[in-house]
């Protein structure tokens, strides 16, 4: 009884979101949310680097061989989404994959704490949002491109229902085009702002205690290493993917004529 | 309380550096990590290619050498099978000839051997006939008991030689052994 009291007590001391802000050249940053960027940043790069300096046309190794796998996974997406016209749209998919696993990667280190000393830069709203706004921005120029700007509007007039409902179709296309990016960020975001939460619940989870027995330690053992493996392993990978995944897919809108003119 | 700062879907100045951070990671993954791993990729499947080609080339070369050794062996087989028909043929011919000539042989030395059996009784019949006629008039002289002109009983002599010789020719062989016990 005591000891469930104490843990209510605890959880209601978690607060999530929060970061350590700094005021930098008129800049509201969150710094640690900076520095884990610039970590990841930093592993993806040498990733690359690593790989380009080993990379041989004979037998891969299993490094050139996970990289080779995620690359043509991406082209195979692209190949069968958009054809070859997507070829552009490869290295970013493929970017975007490589950073925000690296970056979900990180809730393994997780401590559960307040502030991580490296916490998962997607599970800050910033990073997820600049990628998803940056992808969107990418869409519209290539439907631009792809229909010109005459069929670029007019598409957004007479889609999906005929002219008449001119006002329907730009109501429906202005709502899916504004939940486009903020899906796309939340659902990254979401997935790893409840990856870390969990972090912390189950570090909190120490100081359950029946008596004597330490009950929260030993779940929190038992657990946390649990629930790392699934949120910092396999989450991690699936929303990588999905958002890689997604890109593609908003561009094979963007760059298909389905409507016709 | 300012909420920009204090609820955490409300983006801030990180947004920006983030983004900094990603076309920077954009930068060196699209320019200097895709492009050698997209040769390499290339090489490899271009390795991959020419080697099924060889092998292709190789099954079909395979192919072709098989059809190749086929009709020859064909053509042994044709060839075997027409020399035997020709040794055959030839076996045949020789085998008629010879049955021909030996037959021919058969019938000649046949017809010779009777034709010299035939001369050779004709030559018995002719001397029996003489020695015949001989004592035919030895005989007739002690008879009669007198000198038989042979010239003057011609006509008779040879009627009886005429007989004789008929009766020897009906049969040879009575008339050959009657010479045999004389002599």
């Amino acid at each position: 009884m005591v000891g469930a009291m104490h843990l209510a007590l605890l959880a209601t001391d978690i607060t999530v979101g929060d970061h350590i802000k700094r005021a930098v050249l008129g800049l509201q940053l969150d710094l640690d949310t900076v520095w884990a960027t610039g970590a990841a940043m930093v592993v993806t790069i040498a990733l690359g680097f690593a790989l380009r300096a080993k990379a041989t046309s004979g037998v891969p190794g299993k490094f050139q061989l996970a990289w080779e796998l995620g690359v043509a996974a991406v082209k195979k997406q692209v190949e069968a989404n958009i054809g070859p016209r997507g070829a552009r749209i490869v290295p970013l998919a493929v970017s975007l994959f490589v950073f925000i696993l690296i970056s979900n990667v990180f809730e393994i280190v997780g401590l559960g704490s307040k502030y991580e000393f490296l916490p998962a830069p997607t599970a800050d709203i910033n990073l997820p949002l600049a990628l998803a706004l940056f992808v969107i921005v990418l869409v519209h120029g290539a439907s631009i491109r792809t229909r010109g700007v005459v069929g670029y509007v007019k598409h957004y007039l007479t889609q999906p229902f005929p002219v008449y409902l001119l006002p329907f179709n730009l109501f429906i296309n202005l709502v899916e085009e504004i939940a486009k990016p903020i899906t796309l960020a939340l659902r990254l975001f979401g997935n790893l702002l409840s990856g870390g939460l969990m972090l912390a619940l189950l570090a909190a989870l120490v100081a359950w205690t029946l008596g004597p027995v330490p009950v929260g330690s030993v779940v929190f053992v038992i657990v946390d290493p649990v629930w790392k493996l699934f949120d910092g392993l396999l989450i991690a990978a699936i929303q990588a993917f999905i958002f890689a995944l997604l890109t593609i897919l908003y561009f094979e809108t963007a760059m298909t004529d389905i409507g016709g003119h | 309380m300012t909420f920009a700062t204090s609820n955490f879907l409300v983006p801030n100045g990180t947004l920006i550096v983030e983004l900094i951070a990603f076309l920077i990671v954009l930068g060196v993954i699209g320019w200097k990590v895709l492009p050698p791993l997209n040769k390499v990729l290339g090489e490899r499947q271009d390795l991959i290619r020419s080697e099924l080609d060889s092998a292709e080339q190789a099954k079909v070369d395979a192919a072709a050498a098989d059809e190749e050794r086929h009709q020859v062996l064909e053509a042994a087989r044709h060839q075997a099978r027409e020399i035997v028909a020709g040794a055959n043929r030839t076996a045949d011919q020789v085998t008629t000839a010879a049955q021909a000539r030996a037959q021919a042989e058969y019938e000649r030395i046949v017809q010779a051997a009777e034709a010299e059996v035939a001369v050779a009784r004709a030559a018995a019949v002719d001397q029996i006939t003489a020695r015949v006629g001989e004592i035919v008039l030895a005989t007739a002289e002690r008879v009669i008991g007198r000198e038989i002109q042979a010239a003057d009983h011609r006509d008779l002599i040879a009627e009886a030689i005429a007989a004789v010789a008929a009766e020897g020719a009906a049969t040879p062989a009575g008339s050959g052994s009657p010479a045999g016990g004389g002599r």
